[in-house]
């Protein structure tokens, strides 16, 4: 008794407050973690997902995907399609914060406009960009065709080279608000005193850029970029609306792959394992983003 | 302790993340409730045993019984209700309800809910994927609880599995070659009825904004299904590939494609998409079925279309689609057979077949079901050449391999060869498990 008074002493009381968010993470979040790791060392199939044994097949599942081409091309590309979408998101957005900061008229009217794509359902979005990417009638290449661009048609979504391209340039559509939103909250916190004081110092504008907009601005493009990496890495919808992964597998993500081996194959451990390499990078990811962002708070 | 915490917490973000891709929060369900699947149907199996004998199964059958199905044609689901309207109307034992699942969830939906021990009691479902559930040992074996003597083999064998029935055939469909008898004339064509005739046509026909010739051709099931034909036609198997005839139908579709007449985007297109470049006018001839002619008549009354056999190699061929009815297993069996008796009767089934452009899969039914029509009757005509996909638990790896086998050469991604020869591997490795 005395033991379990001494344990709800004051700095212990915190932990029960915790308790019911611990609860239900384990229960929604830890839970299907664990049970989807098992699932990857097994050989469950469409032959004994209901009935019949299952067998611990140690580290098989893994060795397979990782011998299997269309895995390591999704990688590959889950790999560059991240990077091309954060650089190009990144910088527009970026562009875009340092407009939206300048005060014209409509500039705040102007700013929420630019939210739509974010706010736009990612379906409707990614059959928009089909549509507009598509080989004859689509807008893309006539607008290409008439500024004189192009003789033929680009088949955007037919080669996979191409099709690659067009899964990015839409989402790197979709993403600009995000990173322009956070970069230009980022922006407000810097006072404005200190680009007067620089002014009258005689620092030129791309001085005041690179020694005080950026070095404040450290922590905001830190967690932009991290989680904007942790956005991008598990894009599923675009990619599964607008081409299927295809054409001949040349735009499988790892997401996508993950469900075409549950769901059209019904090969459950395969596509439980492929999604554990994806859930595996976001973890090392997320660890990096928490380092970061104490870090910042012990400053 | 910061660092464990740090760690945990890290974990935890990371998985929120995850949680929003949706494949693997579903993805990780399927091991967990084996136990409890097992309860409720050791459950459902006493109540059964209590309510009925098989034989008696419409006198004693009661309770509630649903449906799951991916019609997304408005006139496919009013149907369906039309009819469980007038079938729980008609008695107060059953209540039946059908539940609309879309086509791109469907096969997720089944999964996880046989993992969870959660379906509902009948399941109307693509045919090629029915011996892949039947084999997951979710649906009931009613093989001697319904007679399906007078069905034609090709639907009834696509429910077969290991000789035990598993399910009803809902109805059957065909592919067929739809022209545009105008595009056609202007040509100065014929209809073709060989492969040469037929890339002469589809090379004639095409000019400007329309192509001469397309169907299908995505890289999964749908995409198959209409590239089958052409391997059956040229004399081999779903499963021969890599030989003479496999390597020659996939060189007509890169002669197809290279002689532009046929468009590559046609591996972006459902066959609803096609349909709606036929209708649109920039299509002179497709590979279609049969459940696209109601919506054709009544979207463009005044094109001049018609329809004619698929052009052949060697011989006739085209693909058998359709749904098929499965019972599922610790369901209310006895109400949902009481419901499947009832839904294939003659009348009703007839009025389900019309509304849906589908041919009944029983033979006394389809026998003058179109008497009268000349466009169905092609399709009638069509259904003696027309082979089932399968049936076989692992079709779906196999049609992966086709898919993915026509989709290189129509890219140019690999020569028709090289193709048929990595399809076979993989083939070969299925069958040889």
């Amino acid at each position: 008794m005395k033991k379990l008074k001494g344990f709800f002493r004051y700095d212990n009381a915190g932990l029960l407050f915790i308790l019911p968010a611990f609860i239900y993470m384990m229960a929604f979040v830890g839970y299907p973690i664990i049970s989807n790791i098992f699932l990857s060392f097994q050989d469950v199939s469409v032959k004994n997902l209901v009935k019949g044994e299952k067998h611990f097949i140690g580290l098989d599942n893994y060795i397979t995907i990782f011998n299997d081409g269309v895995f390591t091309k999704a990688l590959g590309n889950t790999l560059l399609f991240t990077v091309a979408c954060l650089i190009f998101q990144f910088l527009i957005g970026f562009l875009l914060a340092l407009l939206f900061c300048k005060k014209f008229s409509f500039a705040k009217p102007i700013r929420g406009l630019t939210m739509i794509p974010w706010m736009m359902p990612m379906t409707v979005t990614a059959l928009m960009f089909k549509f507009m990417f598509s080989t004859d009638v689509g807008i893309i290449n006539y607008i290409l065709r008439t500024a004189g661009l192009i003789q033929q048609n680009i088949e955007w979504l037919t080669t996979p080279g191409t099709a690659m391209i067009a899964v990015i340039i839409a989402n790197v559509w979709i993403g600009i608000p995000f990173n322009t939103i956070l970069l230009s909250t980022g922006l407000s916190t810097i006072p404005q005193e200190l680009y007067e004081s620089a002014s009258v110092d005689g620092a030129n504008a791309f001085q005041r850029f690179a020694k005080i907009t950026l070095p404040l601005l450290r922590p905001t493009i830190e967690s932009v970029l991290v989680l904007g990496f942790i956005y991008t890495f598990k894009v599923y919808d675009i990619v599964y609306v607008m081409t299927e992964g295809g054409p001949v597998n040349s735009t499988h993500l790892l997401s996508t792959y993950s469900y075409k081996l549950s769901f059209d194959l019904f090969q459950y451990s395969k596509g439980s394992a492929v999604a554990n390499i994806l859930f595996l990078i976001l973890f090392l990811v997320g660890i990096l983003y928490l380092k970061i962002t104490m870090e910042g708070e012990n400053d | 302790m910061k660092k464990v915490l740090a760690t945990l917490l890290a974990g935890a973000l990371a998985a929120t993340m995850l949680i929003g891709c949706g494949s693997s929060a579903a993805t990780t369900k399927e091991e967990a409730p084996a136990p409890a699947a097992e309860e409720t149907k050791t459950t459902e199996e006493t109540s059964s045993t209590e309510a009925t004998e098989p034989v008696a199964a419409s006198d004693d059958a009661s309770g509630d019984v649903t449906i799951w199905y991916y019609w997304e044609t408005a006139g496919h689901q009013e149907a369906l209700n039309h009819i469980i309207q007038e079938f729980n109307g008609q008695q107060d034992k059953i209540t039946v309800q059908a539940k609309y699942v879309p086509f791109a969830d469907f096969k997720k939906q089944l999964s996880v809910g046989a993992s969870a021990g959660e379906l509902p009691d009948i399941v109307i479902l693509d045919n090629p994927d029915h011996a892949s559930y039947a084999a997951m040992g979710i649906f009931a074996d009613i093989t001697d609880r319904f007679d399906v003597s007078t069905y034609y083999p090709g639907p009834v064998n696509s429910c077969t599995l290991d000789g035990r029935l598993y399910g009803v055939p809902f109805g059957s469909n065909d592919l067929v070659l739809f022209y545009n008898e105008d595009m056609l004339a202007e040509a100065g064509c014929e209809v073709p009825t060989t492969w040469d005739e037929l890339l002469d046509v589809a090379k004639k026909t095409t000019k400007g904004n329309v192509y001469g010739f397309a169907h299908s051709a995505l890289q999964n099931e749908e995409g198959t299904f209409n590239f089958l034909p052409w391997v059956w036609s040229a004399g081999q198997t779903s499963y021969e590939i890599n030989s003479e005839g496999g390597i020659k139908a996939m060189n007509f579709m890169k002669d197809l494609v290279e002689s532009g007449a046929f468009p590559k985007e046609a591996i972006n297109w459902t066959q609803g998409d096609t349909m709606n470049q036929f209708i649109s006018g920039n299509l002179a001839m497709m590979i279609n079925g049969t459940w696209q002619i109601p919506t054709m008549r009544q979207e463009v009354p005044d094109l001049k279309w018609n329809v004619a056999m698929i052009p052949q190699d060697k011989q006739q061929a085209s693909g058998l689609g359709g749904e098929n009815y499965a019972v599922i297993a610790g369901g209310n069996e006895e109400a949902a057979i009481a419901f499947l008796q009832y839904a294939t009767s003659k009348d009703t089934c007839l009025y389900m077949m019309n509304a849906m452009g589908y041919i009944s899969s029983d033979s006394t039914i389809a026998d003058g079901q179109f008497d009268g029509d000349p466009v169905y009757q092609v399709f009638v005509d069509e259904m003696k050449y027309a082979n089932a996909r399968g049936p076989l638990p692992e079709w779906p790896d196999i049609s992966d391999a086709i898919s993915l086998a026509f989709n290189k050469v129509i890219t140019g991604d690999a020569t028709p060869e090289d193709a048929a020869v990595e399809a076979q591997a993989t083939i070969d490795g299925i069958l040889g498990k």
